[in-house]
């Protein structure tokens, strides 16, 4: 690092007095400044990291079945629970003043701190609580059983406690008989969801549909014309017709309900309380203390599936994200479908059309500074502009017969895209311009004087040199897009979407339909459910899924980045 | 490629050298989609702020006259009590002097059916309505009263149910859609309805209160449907004020209702008072009577039966008359008008040194712009704090009076008398005016936004039920009377109050970590430390706020005090490190640069981790009384060591300049005689004295500041809550740091390679070359980064949204939440009705944020290309 040490300095003291000593200035290395420097880089790696590693290990761990305890009081009392986490805190004065002379002492010599541990204990509609927290001190004996069984039930939670007994069309069966009765009860239960959902739902649909047509027709001709009495007793008759198919759907509904009554699962809580629920209600259950560790890794594996393919349960603090990830997946992708043409032609346009001068660097700065204009901004501007004013108007001419309930004229898939759109086509003018500019003037040249029109040599030639560029930018654009949710609050993501944007029914694309959204879905759990303890393990899973989603996409950018730069460095004119 | 076909046929034609003509269009239809394309992106992305700004302009627009109508109501030479109108201003009701009641067409002057009263010939000497409701009371010469009721019957029915004999209605030539049988208006109503209106009315029995003429005379209804109550106070000629309660009962057996009167007497007014008016509250714990001299008196009847004079206001300058005495809706606010042309609003404040017998006082607290004569008519809103003031001359006034600005003037009338009686429609969307003789006249205004003015939202205002007048943002609340406060300040503030204290923690983080990693750190480590880095920026804000709120809030209130003094120990910590350090033999440490000296800041920064949580409650004891959050609340300990540590880095700056100017020199030169390790601990040391003499003086400043009554509680740091500024500074960090970092340390980098390699050549070690020539080059660059960053921070909205609070509060506590702009559109636009003013509010924080951002960006932006281009020449 540096030239002479001290050392040699004094070394060369010794020669002719009049030279200069040459010794080195040790505050001229400035060495605590330099750990200063270093400090507050390593301060921000240790942040990322330990952000990263807080989700990813509480996302990563919150599906693995861990033990129950069976914890057993002081005060007699027994607690059967799963310990999801333990920390010191500081009992009140109230607090210490019920406890004996040792336990104060004990306390008093952590300097007031004890330790306690939170269990989950289930049976929220026995105990009207999920959670609790259990003091060191207060714990006489822990221990934990084989015949305690974790349930997670349709509703109300998880069941913590033993089972009891079995019932199969009203006959208690062998308790061992309980994966194949369950499997069946489970496969009833599907069918129900179907039945009531999808059938029912499509002729629900169908009778909206004849309501519509009928006030179309009202509103179109007048309620007196021959027109309107024509549609309007098609419609009456097609309902009819309707209404059979709905009576015999929701007698099938009804007789598979009465079915799935009689197969029943009779639990009991750690305290003796007993609750019998249907088992078709059982989502799945495991005896927590008995299992290996690879029965552990397939209960593992079926709450990831289950995570991932399900629906969401009890406020969305149980069950699964999938209509979150398509709400996601189909949000940005609109969004992309948008941005990359618009993006890349605007792009093209500040690039290769217009006469580069003080105009277009304007232009160019304001654009860059778009992308730094706050999101809620732009959610604002989607809500007034786009679900307002252009909904509203397309409700005008389109949809007048379902007025005053809005089709377009609210939040929805459409508007979020275009909204997140407008968002990120400053990320993709940017990239796109800098990949254009990459391409070597010699290569537009050369076109050109083979005689290629312009718009022939920006097809052939620029275009698939600036391709790699150009997808950098949407990756990145996707990613941005994927990750805000500020302005979709605004502009139609909902906590539950009671249907995807994309089914079976006719057009089968919704535009208009609100969705749910990964990053909505951590603020909801997280923020606006009867219990965030309940839902905290939900939100790490989903921010871990969210942040994957967007590390990969940014990661591949960085990859076709590097590649775009390897090739431009290997064919350099 | 433009030319192919023949070319392999040898040279038996010529090659058609003419473009294609697909090429051709090809080629135009490209460069005309292009363009337009083009342009067409850039206008919309431009069109976003001039959108903000139309649907902010209409805030600061202030009213306008839709259409006008006139009328002549046929009693000539009448005066007139009272008027009002329904909702769709289709009818109106004028009471006149003599006790007769008109109804008629407001467009066309067009009679119809009113009840008519039958007073046995006594004459009416006051009057009164009910401000809310359809509750009447007359009072007469012989000391009785009679209270009534009058009030519209409006039903929706189908259109083919209005009565086939009506007749349609017709002014000037001008055919109007209503229509009427004489008896009610049928007005089209919406979805091929029709609207009836028609007009009823009750008069009670006379009961008798007082032995003379009643001069005054309000009222006010309660009670349940079985049971109604109706308070009324009555003025009579000799001055005597009476509150009376009149109570009717439903005989359940008989069905009819029997009435009761009680009464309690007032102290008595002053002989020869000319009263002006009366005013009671709703609750009748309140009575004001204004006289025409100038004075109000007001009542405390909290307990009727000993009720007592609490104060006498002289609201108006002396020698100037009272004409209007009345509230405006929710009884709070006092309007009072003289016939000098003021209008001014009081409200019944509190008052320390008051000299009433309650200890409240009336406060002038709005002074609206005065008429240029005197106030002749007035009327309040029955939604808000809109009122209506007509002058002698007859010009009429529009006003809101929180705003203090007059929303809309109405001409006097071109000949004729002026208005006597002026009334507001009941969606505040119609002014009704009536001059003696029957000559009406109504506008339909249109003033959607009048509570909104610039003072309004940037001003101090003075709100109802407020000591004095502050900058508050409440949009919404439970009850009816509730006045939206809008005042931006609130939230501006909390969004720089975020802003500056995530600076605070992540600029250091984020500047020092890029020079480090531009100058001092391994070209392979910085190859992968920069993109980890970078990543922050990757990290979705939802997750950043959820991790905040839920996660680190909870760890943060836990362990307050560790992490207070985890702030000041890891810097001290590293310094102290650096020190050793610089004992280690330059060979060992030569070897040991790099990589194992990188790893050692994350060991040292762990170790003081694990020693402060170790240390916490001894710390604790000694800085914050053993307990910070009492601490903080003001309630235990003082002030002073906490001041010590935050002065003394501030006190060692100081302290190592003076140093430095003085014997530093000499020291320097001296330390370079001596061998490594005894110069070492001689710098050690000069810095442990350095630092004792920093800490003597931080305790002698803050001794001094302590002295004088200057404590840090109360201002920077207060009562603790869990949702506060620290972790909201700290996680939007993760927000901030990359950005700044990135873009910091891209400038640092892009420093000319040959202007590092002359300071070294120069004998510079490379920390005098990256402070005093990398550093300088790049400062442009750098600022830039700290600009952009600081645009992130302020628009970021989900951290703040979930980790905040949310409570829009102007103080610079530490411990304490805030509302950032951003969250309250978040929060408040979903809910927000569409055109209404809290939707264009929302939308003007909206513009303000894009403004702040896009100034900042700009900025930063031209800065930085100044920067490359000098970085280019050099």
């Amino acid at each position: 690092m540096t030239a002479i040490t001290a050392h040699e300095g004094k070394a060369m003291a010794g020669a002719p007095a009049r030279l200069r000593r040459q010794g080195v200035d040790i505050s001229a290395r400035g060495e605590p400044f330099l750990w200063g420097l270093g400090g507050a880089l390593a301060f921000g790696v240790v942040m990322i990291l330990g952000f990263l590693f807080i989700v990813f290990w509480n996302g990563a761990t919150t599906f693995w079945p861990g033990p129950i305890d069976l914890v057993t009081l002081t005060a007699g009392e027994r607690i059967a629970g799963e310990p999801t986490r333990s920390e010191d805190y500081r009992p009140t004065t109230s607090q210490l003043a019920e406890l004996d002379d040792a336990t104060r002492a004990r306390i008093a010599a952590r300097d007031g701190f004890a330790t306690r541990t939170l269990y989950r204990v289930g049976n929220f509609d026995i105990y009207g609580e999920d959670f609790r927290w259990v003091s060191d001190f207060q714990v006489s004996r822990r221990e934990q059983p084989a015949d305690l069984a974790l349930v997670e039930r349709l509703e109300w939670g998880v069941f913590i406690g033993q089972i009891k007994a079995v019932t199969v069309d009203d006959k208690a069966v062998e308790t061992a008989t309980f994966a194949t009765a369950h499997k069946v009860a489970r496969q009833r239960w599907l069918r129900i969801a179907d039945i009531e959902r999808d059938e029912i739902g499509a002729v629900n649909h169908r009778m909206e549909q004849g309501r519509l047509e009928v006030r179309r027709a009202e509103l179109d001709h007048g309620k007196s014309s021959p027109a309107y009495a024509r549609i309007a007793a098609e419609v009456a008759k097609r309902e009819q017709s309707l209404g059979i198919d709905y009576a015999k759907l929701s007698a099938e509904a009804q007789r598979l309900r009465a079915e799935a009554a009689r197969t029943r699962l009779t639990l009991a809580e750690i305290g003796g309380k007993e609750k019998t629920i249907p088992l078709s209600a059982v989502v799945r259950l495991y005896p927590a203390n008995a299992l290996g560790p690879m029965d552990k890794l397939g209960v593992y594996l079926s709450r990831w599936w289950e995570f991932l393919s399900d629906e969401p349960r009890e406020a969305n603090t149980e069950g699964g994200v999938w209509p979150a990830i398509f709400g996601t997946f189909a949000m940005t992708l609109l969004m992309v479908i948008v941005v990359a043409p618009f993006g890349v032609i605007t792009a093209l346009y500040l690039r290769e059309y217009a006469r580069q001068g003080r105009l277009v660097t304007i232009v160019r700065i304001s654009v860059n500074n778009l992308a730094g204009v706050p999101s809620i901004v732009y959610g604002a501007f989607g809500l007034g502009f786009f679900a307002y004013i252009l909904g509203g108007s397309i409700d005008q001419f389109f949809y007048p017969e379902r007025l005053p309930s809005p089709t377009f004229g609210t939040g929805g898939l459409l508007w979020s895209s275009l909204t997140l759109a407008l968002l990120t086509v400053p990320v993709v003018i940017v990239a796109t311009e800098e990949a254009l500019a990459a391409v070597p003037r010699s290569m537009r040249e050369g076109s050109l004087a083979c005689g290629a029109s312009k718009w022939q040599t920006i097809l052939n030639i620029v275009l698939p040199r600036a391709m790699p560029g150009i997808m950098t930018g949407l990756i990145l654009a996707m990613a941005r897009g994927a990750g805000e949710v500020a302005p979709l609050m605004l502009v139609g993501v909902v906590k539950l979407a009671p249907e995807l944007p994309i089914d079976g029914i006719f057009p089968y694309v919704h535009l208009e339909r609100s969705f749910m959204h990964l990053g909505f879905h951590i603020y909801d759990v997280g923020f606006q459910s009867r219990n965030s303890e309940a839902g905290k393990p939900m939100v790490f899973v989903t921010t871990m899924l969210l942040i994957a989603l967007i590390a990969t996409m940014n990661a591949s950018a960085i990859v076709i980045r590097n590649r775009l730069k390897r090739k431009f460095v290997g064919s350099q004119f | 490629m433009s030319t192919t076909e023949a070319s392999s046929s040898i040279a038996a034609r010529r090659r058609d050298k003419r473009t294609p003509r697909r090429v051709l269009i090809a080629d135009r239809a490209a460069d005309l989609i292009i363009r337009v394309g083009g342009i067409l992106v850039i206008l919309a992305v431009f069109a976003i702020m001039a959108f903000l700004a139309q649907v902010v302009v209409p805030l600061f627009t202030g009213g306008r006259v839709v259409a006008e109508a006139s009328f002549i109501l046929p009693d000539k030479a009448k005066r007139f009590l009272h008027q009002t109108l329904d909702e769709t201003h289709t009818v109106a009701v004028a009471v006149a002097e003599d006790g007769t009641v008109t109804a008629y067409h407001i467009a066309t002057g067009a009679r119809i059916d009113a009840p008519a009263f039958d007073f046995a010939g006594k004459r009416i000497t006051a009057f009164a309505a009910a401000p809310v409701g359809s509750d009447i009371v007359f009072g007469f010469e012989d000391g009785t009263i009679r209270q009534g009721s009058l009030k519209f019957a409006t039903a929706i029915v189908p259109g083919d149910q209005a009565p086939a004999d009506a007749k349609a209605l017709a002014t000037g030539g001008k055919a109007s859609a209503d229509r009427t049988d004489g008896k009610a208006i049928f007005a089209p109503a919406p979805v091929g309805q029709i609207r009836r209106i028609a007009v009823e009315g009750a008069l009670g029995r006379p009961q008798q209160v007082s032995p003379s003429a009643i001069t005054a005379i309000d009222t006010r209804s309660g009670g349940t449907v079985e049971r109604p109550t109706l308070a009324v106070v009555s003025v009579d000629r000799e001055g005597q004020i009476r509150l009376s309660r009149v109570e009717s009962r439903m005989n359940l057996l008989t069905r009819r209702m029997r009435t009761e009167v009680t009464s309690a007497t007032l102290p008595v007014l002053p002989p020869g008072t000319p009263v002006v008016s009366v005013l009671m509250t709703s609750a009748a714990d309140q009575i004001y009577v204004g006289a025409r001299d100038g004075r109000v008196f007001r009542y405390d009847s909290r307990n009727p039966d000993r009720a007592e004079l609490a104060e006498i206001a002289q609201p108006l300058p002396a020698g100037v008359e009272l004409t209007v005495l009345s509230f405006l809706i929710g009884e709070q606010s006092l309007v009072v008008g003289g016939n000098n042309g003021a209008v001014d609003i009081f409200l019944r404040l509190q008052r320390a040194g008051a000299r009433t017998t309650d200890g409240y006082a009336l406060v002038r607290a709005h002074a609206l712009e005065p008429h240029r004569s005197a106030v002749a008519a007035f009327g309040a809103s029955q939604r808000g704090k809109m009122l209506i003031t007509a002058d002698v001359t007859g010009e009429i006034w529009l006003r809101h009076a929180t705003s203090e600005q007059v929303v809309l003037r109405l001409p006097a009338p071109r000949g004729g008398q002026p208005y006597e009686s002026v009334a507001l429609a009941p969606r505040d969307d119609g002014v009704l005016a009536m001059a003696p003789g029957g000559a009406g006249r109504f506008w339909t205004v249109d003033a959607p936004h009048p509570e909104t003015t610039w003072k309004s939202i940037f001003g101090k205002i003075w709100y109802e039920g407020f000591d004095s007048p502050s900058y508050t943002w409440q949009s919404s609340s439970g009850t009816d009377s509730f006045e939206p406060k809008l005042s931006l300040v609130p939230l501006i503030f909390g969004t720089i109050k975020a802003t500056i204290y995530s600076l605070l923690f992540a600029v250091p983080i984020a500047l020092l970590g890029a020079i480090y990693t531009s100058e001092f750190l391994h070209r392979r480590v910085r190859n992968t430390v920069k993109p980890v880095m970078e990543m922050m920026a990757s990290l979705p804000s939802v997750v950043l706020g959820f991790i905040a709120a839920l996660i680190l809030a909870p760890v943060v209130e836990a362990w307050i005090a560790a992490v207070m003094i985890a702030f000041f120990a890891i810097p001290g910590a590293l310094a102290a490190a650096a020190f050793l350090w610089q004992a280690i033999p330059p060979h060992a440490a030569r070897r040991l640069e790099g990589v194992p000296k990188f790893l050692l800041f994350f060991v040292v920064l762990v170790l003081t981790v694990l020693a402060v949580i170790w240390w916490t409650p001894a710390l604790e004891r000694m800085f914050f009384a053993g307990d910070l959050r009492a601490w903080a609340d003001g309630t235990a300990g003082s002030g002073v060591p906490f001041l010590i540590i935050l002065l003394t880095p501030l006190a060692l700056v100081a302290v190592s300049l003076v140093a430095g100017r003085t014997i530093g020199e000499r020291v320097n030169v001296a330390l370079r005689a001596l061998p490594p390790f005894a110069a070492a601990g001689v710098d050690l040391a000069r810095a442990l004295a350095q630092f004792l003499l920093a800490v003597l003086l931080a305790y002698a400043l803050a001794r001094t500041f302590a002295a004088f009554g200057g404590d840090v509680r109360g201002g920077l740091v207060d009562t603790y809550v869990q949702r506060n500024t620290l972790v909201v500074g700290f996680v939007m960090g993760f927000a901030v740091i990359p950005i700044i970092y990135t873009i910091a340390e891209d400038a640092l980098n892009s420093v000319p390679e040959h202007l590092r390699a002359a300071s070294l050549a120069c004998g510079a070690t490379p920390w005098q070359t990256a402070i005093s020539v990398i550093l300088p080059t790049a400062m442009s660059g750098v600022f830039a980064g700290v600009m952009i960053g600081m645009g992130r921070a302020v628009g970021e909205t989900m951290i703040v949204v979930m980790a905040a609070g949310n409570t829009p509060i102007l103080d610079w506590n530490l411990f304490n939440g805030l509302r950032a702009l951003s969250a309250n559109i978040a929060v408040e636009l979903p809910e927000a009705v569409k055109d209404g003013t809290l939707y264009r509010m929302l939308f003007l924080a909206a513009l303000a944020l894009f403004v702040m951002t896009f100034v900042l960006n700009t900025f930063a932006e031209i800065v930085r290309l100044r920067f490359r281009k000098r970085a280019a020449q050099l």
